[in-house]
């Protein structure tokens, strides 16, 4: 009896001091209310470093805690930030960007031309293996500079570029150059955006503070805590239990569809600037023609797009989105969707079933296609539909779903006939880099693919200063992949940003991916 | 005893319907498996498709019937595998002793130090995620056991006088093996595996559901279900068959090991007569 009194009191006492912790928890999580913001994103870098690799270059800039000398609007134009305004030379090779006065980084320090020269100087230093840089960035291929130069007194910022530039503001809108203090970039990453680093839980979180120095306007939340959450239906769930007040990107059509459906949520769609295609591979059996081209018309992209990804992706037939300007209205489609005209152009190329497998042979061997990618952004849905309407013109295709390194080093040792990614089209606001992926003599030329009168136009492209018949070029060149069926387009992912209508206002996704937390994002009411 | 006779009869004949499920698998679907309508993805549960469509498009509940083939198959050959290396090894462990026990049991212990599922992730993570992999991945870390059940077994019989009269009278070192170290051994083994045999296709279920077991082009439950995942709120059928699945099945095997070992095994039988001596006087006492 007095053994259970005793079990009882400890149970009581055990229950009183869990609920008074719990209470103490609770008041160390809820900072101030409505100044507190919980951002939950994939962890893509632990760094904020813009020398360290692609990715950390983006999570500043997407953070809110670095920015650039200039910054891409909606409509993908690159716009005066940093600088407030820019004079080129004629041949486009000197430019002078006048910075904007008064403007300090989030520690205090002035940010003077010279702080940019020094920033810049230290991503090219970072990045340069031969001078003991071991950042993995790669500005150089951006941008290639004979010298920069500072006026404090001017404030001017002079950069001497190696070649004709036309697209400098573009690329440096690029995450790789925004602007840090280089002076503190050994000990922490000190940018211009809202946000300062508080904390960093490597793989875990990341503390934000607001920037007392802002230049531009209030900074909405005294606090921000970007919660690193891989998986997309933890995300959504973690939104709908209120574990956190905003998500980007919930790739799960499903999720995506609960919470548009559900008016607590406010869901931000953009038509995206990224492009989500399938490399083939020319070394192997995808160098046949017919093959390739029946490949095209088996394949309802339509319906992969619309109902196999929910409306993740709007469906196209180009490299470049139809978003933007780059006369997608004036591109034909010779592939449209027809199963049964599949059938009949593998007939009659000889591509036949001779052995009764089921399976379409070329010389006597069974194609067996080996389709590579990795689980982002819906491209193993879209691995999976094409292997499953393949099938069904006797092509037999593998799905090979690995992880993002992996498929990335099957994808440089040419050890796929199929490979699907996802890619920022317009990353410096200009297709040119990415359209070099099809250039014959480019070591991004995944699938080596080799067209002489797509390289004479490349070139071409590339000494063209003029913007129209950079256009025209574009054009051009968008069209001979199409009908050479050089790659499998799906579509242009839709970026998407949720919040909970009751805590956040103005969530909106920005078109190009490397703007999330602005100061455009605030709690209810301010 | 009779009443466990009846025990393991009823459970074997629900092992069995499963087992003819997987033979019967094309009679009893109501549609080809693989066959994908991509406008008829994800459809809720009708008498057209009775536990719905995936997002492909195809009927689950022909997917659910053909999976039962996979996950019986898979499940097989690594319960054999593991019978087959972990038995070889113990028993030429046991036997030969010296250098030759020290070295397998050596490795084996050191086997046993990781945690057995961790460990199998990491080698099907190197090998690459196939179906294959996961069944090498999983025997690799599963044998020791049977190695040092079979060799604490053979130790057990090795200085019985019919074995020494056998090496005596000059039989040869793999007959002593097949003809008497082999039949003492099995049996155990058997019933160790028979009750393995759930447990272990969880196993490679959860290997498919982290995707490295089955991949896309096999039908499986656990790659069921991890498809099943990002749906599991809108379209909760893609997870619920799948899982109902491997739950039944796995309960099925559990009970049929347990079954055939409370059956075979005669030390389980005084373990309990034991306990139920012990419980006794322990009530007496009080």
């Amino acid at each position: 009896m007095i053994k259970n009194l005793k079990i009882n009191i400890l149970l009581v006492l055990l229950l009183i001091s869990t609920t008074i912790l719990a209470a103490c928890g609770d008041k160390n999580n809820g900072k101030i209310e409505g100044s507190h913001l919980n951002f939950g994103v994939y962890n893509y870098s632990d760094s904020l470093d813009p020398a360290t690799n692609t990715n950390s270059s983006w999570c500043g800039v997407r953070y809110g805690v670095t920015e650039g000398l200039f910054k891409f609007t909606d409509e993908v134009v690159a716009e005066p930030n940093i600088a407030e305004s820019y004079t080129v030379s004629e041949d486009y090779k000197t430019w002078t960007l006048h910075i904007r006065e008064g403007i300090q980084f989030s520690n205090g320090n002035d940010l003077t031309p010279s702080a940019v020269k020094d920033s810049i100087e230290r991503l090219y230093a970072q990045t340069d293996a031969s001078k003991g840089g071991s950042g993995n960035s790669n500005p150089d291929g951006y941008l290639i500079y004979e010298s920069i130069t500072a006026d404090d007194a001017e404030g001017t910022v002079t950069i001497v570029c190696a070649s004709s530039t036309s697209n400098l503001p573009g690329i440096l809108a690029y995450p790789y150059f925004a602007i840090i203090d280089a002076s503190v970039a050994d000990n922490e990453i000190i940018g211009t955006g809202p946000y300062k680093v508080d904390q960093i839980n490597l793989g875990v979180s990341i503390e934000l503070l607001s920037n007392e120095y802002y230049w531009n306007g209030e900074v909405p939340y005294d606090s921000v805590t970007i919660l690193f959450i891989d998986d997309s239906s933890t995300k959504a769930m973690a939104l709908q239990s209120g574990d956190i007040d905003l998500v980007e990107n919930i790739t799960t059509a499903s999720d995506l569809s609960t919470l548009s459906e559900d008016e607590e949520y406010y869901v931000s769609i953009a038509p995206g600037v990224r492009t989500a295609n399938s490399y083939l591979n020319y070394k192997g059996v995808l160098e046949n023609e017919a093959l390739r081209q029946a490949i095209m018309l088996a394949l309802d992209k339509e319906t992969m797009c619309d109902i196999t990804v929910a409306g993740m992706y709007t469906s196209g037939i180009s490299v470049l989105p139809s978003s933007l300007a780059y006369n997608y209205d004036q591109l034909s489609n010779p592939y449209e969707f027809n199963k049964e005209a599949a059938i009949e152009l593998l007939d009659q190329a000889g591509i036949v079933d001779t052995d009764g497998d089921g399976w379409r042979e070329i010389d006597g061997k069974n194609i067996e296609l080996d389709s590579v990618t990795f689980t982002s952004r819906n491209l193993n849905e879209f691995a999976e539909a094409v292997a499953l309407q393949l099938a069904e013109i006797g092509i037999k295709a593998n799905v090979n779903i690995r992880d993002y390194d992996t498929a990335l080093a099957l994808l440089n040792a040419g050890e796929f006939d199929i490979w699907t990614c996802n890619t920022l089209t317009v990353g410096v606001g200009d297709p040119q880099d990415y359209l070099g992926n099809w250039y014959s003599v480019n070591s991004g030329n995944y699938g080596y693919y080799s067209n002489p009168e797509y390289d004479v136009l490349y070139e071409k492209l590339m000494l063209e200063l003029d913007n129209g018949k950079r256009g025209d070029i574009i054009t051009e060149l968008q069209q001979i992949l199409i009908d050479d069926a050089a790659t499998i387009v799906y579509g242009y992912y839709n970026s998407s940003m949720i919040s909970r209508a009751d805590k956040v206002v103005g969530a909106d996704i920005a078109t190009i991916d490397y703007y999330w937390l602005t100061t455009e994002i605030k709690p209810t009411g301010r | 005893m009779i009443a466990k006779k009846v025990q393991f009869l009823i459970f074997l004949i629900f092992v069995l319907s499963i087992v003819s499920i997987a033979i019967f698998a094309p009679y009893i679907a109501t549609h080809n498996p693989n066959e994908a309508i991509l406008t008829e993805a994800t459809k809720a549960p009708s008498s057209d498709n009775l536990f719905g469509t995936d997002r492909m498009g195809r009927d689950l509940f022909s997917r659910v019937i053909y999976g039962t083939r996979t996950s019986l198959y898979s499940t097989l050959i690594l319960v054999l595998s593991v019978l087959v290396l972990g038995g070889i090894l113990g028993i030429v462990s046991g036997y030969l002793g010296g250098f030759v026990d020290v070295i397998i049991m050596r490795f084996a212990d050191m086997m046993v130090s990781f945690p057995g599922m961790a460990l199998a992730i990491a080698i099907a993570g190197v090998m690459g995620p196939s179906i294959t992999n996961a069944v090498i991945a999983i025997t690799m870390v599963s044998w020791t056991k049977y190695a040092r059940l079979a060799r604490s077994l053979v130790l057990k019989i090795k200085h019985e006088d019919y074995i020494k009269a056998a090496f005596m009278s000059g039989t040869r070192t793999h007959n002593i093996l097949l003809r008497y170290m082999l039949p003492s051994v099995l049996p155990t083994l058997i019933i160790t595996a028979a009750t393995d045999m759930g447990g272990m296709m969880l196993e490679l279920a959860g290997f498919s559901f982290l995707g490295l077991g089955a991949q896309s082009t096999s039908i499986e439950w656990g790659y069921m279900l991890n498809e099943g995942r990002a749906y599991m709120q809108s379209a909760s059928w893609l997870m619920i068959y799948p899982g109902l699945a491997i739950f039944i099945t796995v309960v099925a095997f559990n009970l049929l090991g347990d079954s055939l070992r409370d059956l075979l095994d005669p030390q389980s039988e005084d373990q309990v007569l034991q306990k139920k001596i012990r419980k006794t006087k322990g009530e007496s006492l009080a």
